[in-house]
């Protein structure tokens, strides 16, 4: 699949809203495609089993993201949107190196740290424990993880609920937790992928200010989200996921617009 | 402006050294992941962690009501109860880490596809936590060997480099295994069957040597000592138990030790052979 062009009719290149982006490049994703062998839930047909020579054609192959070049600079906050299962959160977890693509390539200033809302830490222990595996998971030392987690906790606003199970937390809490837990190490490169959609408003500004902090200090953010207003107030760039490819690549607004007259055409 | 050269490719699996040092350096997450899951096993139920230890010991009663006062499958041994013990205690200890290790990578797809971390701290992760929850049993052993009579010798320190050399075994093992069952998830389903098999074969309810005829041949001792579960097994009972002298001592030792060397290193380079294939469902 051809990458689509970075900007088919967006009015000139992107242009940077927030002072002292478009610095030095720290994302690079070039021809990157990644294919999932998911295994079919259903019994196959007898045709299936003579064309497959008698084995049973029990896996098929999605094309989640074909082909996708990219590049994201400091101080760049990118905003994605995308239908459901337009590859944004395969996307991000093959720009994060967890996912390994099946064809292109990923390199980074540093090992991006990603956020999701099913990122699954233990579900069983307690949002203190978890704070403990998640920073030694990213490299910290226990002393460091230690002496950060009242920072993480106050920031996460848990402090009654630390203690108890994860799984016992609404989805607005876990989301705060993961946040805290992946801004623990303070990334230049951070991927959120839709956790922001579940937290309150007082979540969402907390979390605007940590991105805000991360992107001062030369950092780069992308975010996947369904809400214009995430994506207008925090972010300078905006991709348009189609089938696997971006579709659209440019100022928010501009691709918003786009994006919105394409679903309302879909529609009719 | 844009200058590429400080990018480094992702998602690309570092040379060796590389590799074993950041598990080294973040060792402290593989224990604590352990100690976490131990801790939250039996959260749920009215004895808590008391189960790591009542397991084994109910264990024990039922295979001696069964084999000893119903079966009296016990002939040729003196002290039946700590020669059980022992047995099954060791070898539990092995398969619940090996089994472990081979489930930790299709468990955690999860943490895999949202945190970056070298992928064989899973199964080491399960093999220390199985390791941790031997512990106490390493207790009622000793308890219940001193109980039934046998003298505490100086031959007890040999218990400290069979244990050494189990938990690399079930390291070296449980990453193979993990590799295995991330290829094919049908491995899951055969080691039971596998580990049943070679609970029989080694030894763990009756001394393969004196209930049988057949073990004077030669090659019936080769094939015994070649088995490194019979020799994990009778290693303990020789550092543990006066009345349980090891037969060949010092093959036990070599063959104990070959095995251990030549999986923990092929276990090792074969796990990281695949870590960029870890998570793709």
């Amino acid at each position: 699949m051809a990458a689509a062009d970075p900007t088919p009719d967006m009015p000139g290149p992107p242009v940077s809203t927030r002072e002292g982006a478009a610095g030095e490049l720290t994302l690079r994703a070039t021809g990157l495609a990644v294919t999932y062998r998911v295994y079919e839930d259903r019994r196959p047909r007898l045709r299936d089993v003579v064309a497959a020579r008698g084995a049973r054609p029990s896996h098929r192959e999605i094309e989640a993201v074909r082909g996708v070049d990219l590049a994201a600079h400091e101080g760049d906050a990118i905003g994605m949107i995308g239908h459901n299962g337009s590859g944004k959160s395969t996307l991000l977890r093959a720009l994060a190196g967890l996912l390994p693509p099946t064809a292109g390539d990923v390199s980074a200033v540093e090992q991006p740290v990603l956020m999701g809302v099913s990122a699954a830490l233990r579900p069983a222990a307690s949002g203190r424990r978890n704070i403990l595996l998640g920073g030694l998971a990213l490299g910290l030392s226990r002393t460091e993880v230690i002496d950060r987690t009242p920072e993480v906790i106050a920031f996460t606003g848990l402090h009654d609920f630390i203690d108890l199970p994860v799984r016992t937390y609404s989805s607005g809490m876990r989301a705060r937790l993961y946040f805290a837990i992946s801004t623990m190490i303070r990334p230049r490169i951070l991927l959120v992928d839709e956790a922001l959609a579940v937290g309150d408003d007082e979540f969402r500004a907390r979390s605007k200010d940590r991105v805000d902090e991360l992107l001062a200090d030369a950092g780069t953010v992308l975010l996947i989200s369904h809400s214009r207003k995430t994506i207008s107030t925090m972010c300078n760039r905006c991709i348009w996921m189609h089938e696997g490819a971006i579709r659209a690549d440019g100022q928010p607004e501009a691709v918003l617009d786009q994006y919105l007259r394409h679903t309302r055409q879909q529609r009719r | 402006m844009v200058t590429a050269s400080q990018l480094r490719p992702l998602g690309v699996t570092p040379p060796l050294g590389t590799y074993l040092g950041q598990v080294w350096h973040r060792r402290e997450f593989a224990v604590e992941n352990a100690v976490g899951e131990l801790r939250s096993e039996h959260l749920d139920t009215a004895l808590g962690n008391v189960w790591h230890l009542l397991n084994p010991v109910l264990l024990i009663v039922v295979y001696y009501v069964v084999f000893d006062l119903v079966l009296d499958a016990s002939r040729g041994v003196d002290n039946f109860i700590g020669f059980l013990s022992v047995g099954i205690f060791t070898y539990q200890w092995a398969t619940k880490a090996i089994t472990g290790g081979a489930r930790s990578i299709v468990a955690n797809e999860g943490l895999i596809r949202s945190l970056q971390f070298p992928r064989a701290l899973l199964p080491l992760s399960a093999v220390i936590k199985e390791t941790v929850a031997f512990l106490p049993g390493v207790g009622v052993m000793l308890v219940v060997v001193l109980a039934t009579g046998e003298g505490l010798t100086r031959s007890y320190l040999a218990a400290i480099p069979v244990f050494a050399l189990q938990f690399l075994f079930c390291a070296g093992a449980a990453l193979l295994a993990a590799r295995a069952s991330h290829h094919f998830r049908d491995t899951l389903n055969v080691l039971p069957f596998l580990f049943r098999l070679v609970f029989y074969g080694s030894g763990v309810l009756f001394a393969v040597d004196t209930r049988f005829p057949i073990f004077e041949q030669a090659w019936v001792q080769v094939l015994f000592l070649a088995n490194p579960f019979y020799c994990i097994v009778s290693l303990w009972r020789d550092a543990l138990m006066t009345s349980q002298p090891a037969l060949h001592p010092g093959w036990l030792w070599a063959s104990l030790t070959t095995w251990t060397v030549v999986l923990t290193v092929f276990g090792m380079l074969a796990f990281r052979a695949a870590e960029d294939t870890y998570g793709r469902g």
